[in-house]
């Protein structure tokens, strides 16, 4: 399959190739996909070169970055932690050679054809497990490595999902939205389904290479939750492991449409080819997990709420016509009653919030309108919802927010039905 | 054949290594002796060796396999007498074959007339000549070497009631080399074996010489006086004869006993053994060109001394805890493997009797700068009996042929001086030189021809060494030059086929000649020269620019 695959279009240019034949077969393979990352990477490829010498320094390991493009020093600065014959480095002691080398993938900052270039990469080099940590996990300390790989090297474990310690505000599109969706159709308790850091092994990285839907996506989107939502459709052997400290990620509000595309997206694309397994799942399962499944902090931060009011607000009045093909009557009266209200007493409950979202995903498994307008209208929505999330959860403890998510989880499991029914067209 | 008149000759020789116990009985006592081993140099000569470094063969008790000498002055009379030495040091001379005795320096036998008289009595004119102590907290920065056997570098002596120093067993007193009259009947007794003809000593445990006071009693400044006033007597009275040390140290350390050109000729290189071993197993060159680049330069005269094996145990004093913990893993999963520091095996068990990594490291033995040393019984792939104790599972008679006692003695075999091995896989009837010699593809074979291919050339003993650096970390590459002869040496580690990019831009115009087969390989162009290699596979080219 991949030689075939190879043949036709390959991600894999000459000059690479001939590196991965200089790397030869290996155990371990850290992919690493950048873009611009110059500043922050530094300390990152020093933890992860630390991590495989510490934990793994009889192993056969690789680096791999697979770059966007960048215009600044990042493959270089990757292709440093290399420890060969000609780069002895003094500090540290290695009993065999460490190779780390880097491909421009030309995609920018999308990760998929990155992801891609990496897992034909590890297929190539027969990797038993392969580790794919972002450029911006700035918090990673050699002992990452560890918890990434051993699950797969040591406990056959297929993929690796991560948890972490964050700050209750932080992650909110995944515990509003991708954690309670996902447990409740795919029924697996999986606290990060868009994860920047995994891990999976060579098994997983032959079934994704032999599935046709990645060799297509050009736009690379989405890639990581597609993995997990493979891993779990595939039945492979899942599981978590507490990495640590997750660090604040500071986003922009205009990045909300862009992380909405990668992940909600392919989450509701997945529901078409998975409607068998999604449909018949009847209660969520926990997933084996190496550590505390969720750490939250709650020391205080500004929030500037008030903007994520007034864009549900507009967005529910500017986009009136598109929620219309979307949301049921009912579901989008209600969305235009509570956008009235001021904003002390504005509440979005989870029913209402489960309701809109499992419409917005009927409609798109229909395609009442292009698929990707539908997701762009969820954005306000959403942000409805987090403004709500936010003062809720303002003087919340750890427990108290996932008391709330549990909640929120729960209501999504409950009105499963509800989706099934629009499914097939009854509603 | 008249012994060539190269004072460089120890540069380009291939030494065997060999235990005359081990070798050939010719008496039928069940232990070898010198007779026999001159009745085998024909066949040592068609190996093509140019050299033998006997082990210790003076009369000892032999708690320490003759490294604990009785008298040096005469012959272990289980091996004949200075006669039968004689006679063999003749016969080895006329068939082109130098012969390098040992000299343990450091130590005697406690049951040497020397200690004896010294124990005897604290005026005895010989007390002086051990090293003595009333209490045995002296010289506390030495450390332990047979840890396994040993808690003290002092062992109490009940007949003189005071302690004495032995860094090795306790039944090896140290000689105190303080004393000029110990320096003076030691030299007398090496001029009297060179006046008879031996080519060179292998001189042992020489970083132990002197002892100091708040140092590690190794590798003193004090030894080097002592080494440099053996070499200008060695010079001036015996041109053309060879010492050579045996200190297992880093190479930095190694680099004092060369001096300059004015100690030893040549010195083992102890801690490159245990990486080549290591590379092989990663599968990665690295270990080897680590510790090649930690090698300092040595004097244009000197020599390093290379190894696979030898009568000890694999030595892993000279490895990292890291390094030494993955040795132990792979290359001796059971206990009786180990012993003190290192790994009492034989290079076919090693290597899992792989005939491809056996020729591979042995490539590498002969093509690596110095000067190869093989182990007897190695060149046919003998095994070793790890139950037998100390180091004596790899010191087991030579194995001839396949019938009563491995064609080594036609005594009962009760009476051998070691059972021979036995198991199916390395046992004589299925290892031995008669079977060997009869197949052009045995290992005895190849061996043969690999010596003959690096004899055909002074420029793997000689030549300066340049290492490739290919991307391809399995492959280890190197250039080897003597003047306008250039050699490209280069060596699958893997187990798996390799493709390889050589940058031999320097070499552009040059036609590869495969050194094994005479055939012509494409000449080398402007681009990175490509090379596939099958697994352990190894190529010798010859570079031509005709």
């Amino acid at each position: 399959m991949l030689e075939a695959c190879l043949a036709e279009r390959s991600v894999l240019n000459d000059d690479f190739l001939r590196q991965l034949i200089s790397v030869g077969e290996v155990d371990l393979l850290v992919g690493l996909p950048t873009f611009n990352n110059a500043k922050t990477l530094g300390p990152v490829v020093q933890a992860i070169r630390a991590g495989l010498l510490k934990h793994f320094p009889r192993e056969r390991a690789v680096i791999i970055n697979v770059d966007g493009g960048s215009r600044d020093s990042t493959p270089e600065l990757v292709k440093a932690a290399s420890i060969t014959d000609l780069q002895l480095s003094s500090e540290v002691y290695t009993l065999r050679t460490l190779h780390s080398i880097s491909t421009i993938s030309g995609h920018g900052a999308a990760t998929g054809p990155a992801l891609h270039t990496i897992m034909a990469a590890a297929e190539l080099l027969r990797a038993q497990a392969c580790a794919v940590i972002s450029p911006e996990s700035i918090n990673i300390d050699p002992a990452w490595l560890e918890r990434l790989f051993r699950p797969v090297y040591r406990d056959h474990f297929d993929f690796v999902t991560p948890t972490y310690r964050r700050h209750k505000f932080d992650g909110l599109l995944l515990r509003n939205l991708l954690y309670p969706i996902m447990r409740a159709l795919y029924a697996k308790r999986i606290r990060e389904p868009y994860p920047s850091d995994f891990a999976f092994s060579g098994r997983f990285c032959n079934h994704f290479l032999e599935q046709d839907t990645f060799d297509h996506d050009e736009s690379g989107s989405g890639t990581e939750i597609s993995l997990v939502i493979l891993a779990i459709a595939g039945s492979f052997r899942i599981c978590q492991s507490f990495l640590g400290t997750k660090a604040r990620a500071h986003r922009d509000s205009a990045e909300l449409v862009p992380a909405m595309r990668h992940s909600v997206g392919p989450l509701f694309s997945s529901l078409d080819t998975n409607f068998p397994i999604w449909s018949a799942n009847d209660g969520a399962q926990p997933v084996p997990t190496f550590g505390p499944e969720s750490e939250l902090t709650a020391e205080s931060v500004r929030v500037n709420r008030k903007q994520l009011h007034q864009m549900f607000t507009s967005g529910v009045a500017e986009l009136e016509p598109v929620l219309k093909s979307i949301l049921s009557p009912q579901t989008l009266l209600e969305i235009q009653n509570i956008a009235k209200v001021v904003e002390d007493d504005f509440r979005y409950s989870h029913e209402l919030w489960v309701k809109t979202v499992y419409e917005f995903a009927a409609s798109y498994h229909k395609s009442v309108i292009s698929r990707d307008h539908i997701i762009q209208a969820m954005a306000p929505l959403y942000r409805g919802k987090m403004y709500n999330f936010l003062v809720e959860n303002r003087d919340a403890s750890g427990e108290d927010v996932e008391a709330n998510v549990e909640a929120l989880c729960r209501t999504f499991e409950r009105l499963k039905p509800s989706l099934l029914e629009r499914w097939d067209g009854r509603k | 054949m008249a012994l060539p008149q190269d004072p460089l000759w120890y540069k380009n020789a291939i030494i065997y290594q060999v235990h005359v116990r081990t070798f050939f009985d010719s008496s039928g006592d069940g232990i070898g002796d010198f007779r026999g081993l001159t009745q085998k140099l024909d066949y040592l000569q068609e190996l093509g060796i140019t050299a033998l470094w006997l082990m210790p063969f003076f009369p000892s008790p032999l708690r320490d396999d003759g490294y604990d000498i009785a008298d040096y002055r005469s012959v272990h009379p289980s091996y004949g007498t200075v006669d039968d030495f004689k006679k063999f040091l003749t016969s080895a001379h006329e068939r082109g074959i130098r012969v390098v005795i040992e000299m343990v320096l450091n130590h005697t036998s406690d049951q040497h007339a020397w200690f004896q008289e010294s124990r005897s009595s604290k005026d005895n004119p010989r007390r002086d000549w051990y090293v003595w102590s009333e209490t045995d907290t002296r010289y506390r920065g030495a450390r332990i070497i047979f840890l396994d056997t040993e808690m003290s570098n002092w062992a109490w002596d009940p007949i003189s009631k005071s302690y004495y120093w032995h860094r090795f067993f306790n039944h090896q007193p140290d000689l105190n080399y303080d004393n000029a009259a110990v320096r003076e009947e030691m030299w007398d007794i090496m001029k009297s074996w060179l006046e008879m003809g031996v080519d060179g000593f292998r001189l042992d445990a020489v970083p132990y010489l002197v002892e100091r006071e708040g140092t590690s009693c190794e590798n003193l400044p004090e030894t080097h006086v002592i080494i440099k006033e053996l070499r200008r007597k060695l010079d001036e009275q015996f041109p053309g004869r060879l010492l050579l040390a045996e200190a297992n140290q880093w190479p930095a350390d190694l680099r004092q006993y060369f001096g300059e050109g004015d100690e030893f000729h040549m010195a083992f290189h102890f801690p490159i053994m245990p990486r080549m071993f290591m590379g092989l197993k990663l599968e990665d060159r690295k270990p080897i060109i680590d510790i090649l680049q930690q090698t300092p330069e040595i004097p244009e005269v000197c020599q390093w001394c290379l190894f696979l094996r030898n009568h000890d145990e694999l030595t892993l004093e000279m490895v990292t805890d890291v390094e030494r913990d993955y040795m132990y893993d792979v290359y001796a999963r059971d206990k009786p493997m180990r012993l003190n520091m290192g790994i009492r095996r034989r290079l076919a068990p090693l290597l899992e009797n792989d005939r491809r990594r056996i020729e591979l490291m042995n490539g590498m033995l002969l093509s690596l700068p110095g000067t190869p040393i093989i182990y007897y019984g190695d060149e046919i792939g003998m095994g070793d009996n790890v139950f037998l104790g100390d180091r004596n599972g790899v010191r087991t008679p030579m194995q001839w042929d396949g019938g009563w006692n491995a064609g080594f003695s036609t005594a009962d075999p009760e009476s051998l001086y070691s059972p021979l091995i036995l198991n199916p896989l390395y046992g004589y009837p299925a290892v031995n030189v008669q079977s060997q010699r009869r197949s052009e593809h045995s290992i005895l074979a190849w061996m043969k021809r690999i010596i003959g291919v690096r004899k055909s050339t002074q420029v793997f003993g000689r030549g300066s060494i340049e290492f490739l650096h290919p991307a391809n970390h399995r492959v280890l590459a190197y250039v080897r030059q003597l003047k306008s002869e250039t050699a490209l040496v280069v060596n699958n580690l893997s187990s798996s086929a390799q493709a390889v990019e050589l940058d031999l831009k320097r070499y552009e115009g040059n036609i590869l000649i495969e050194m094994f087969g005479k055939n012509i390989f494409p000449r080398v162009g402007k681009l990175p020269y490509l090379l596939t290699l099958g697994p352990y596979q190894f190529f010798w080219f010859r570079l031509r620019k005709i």
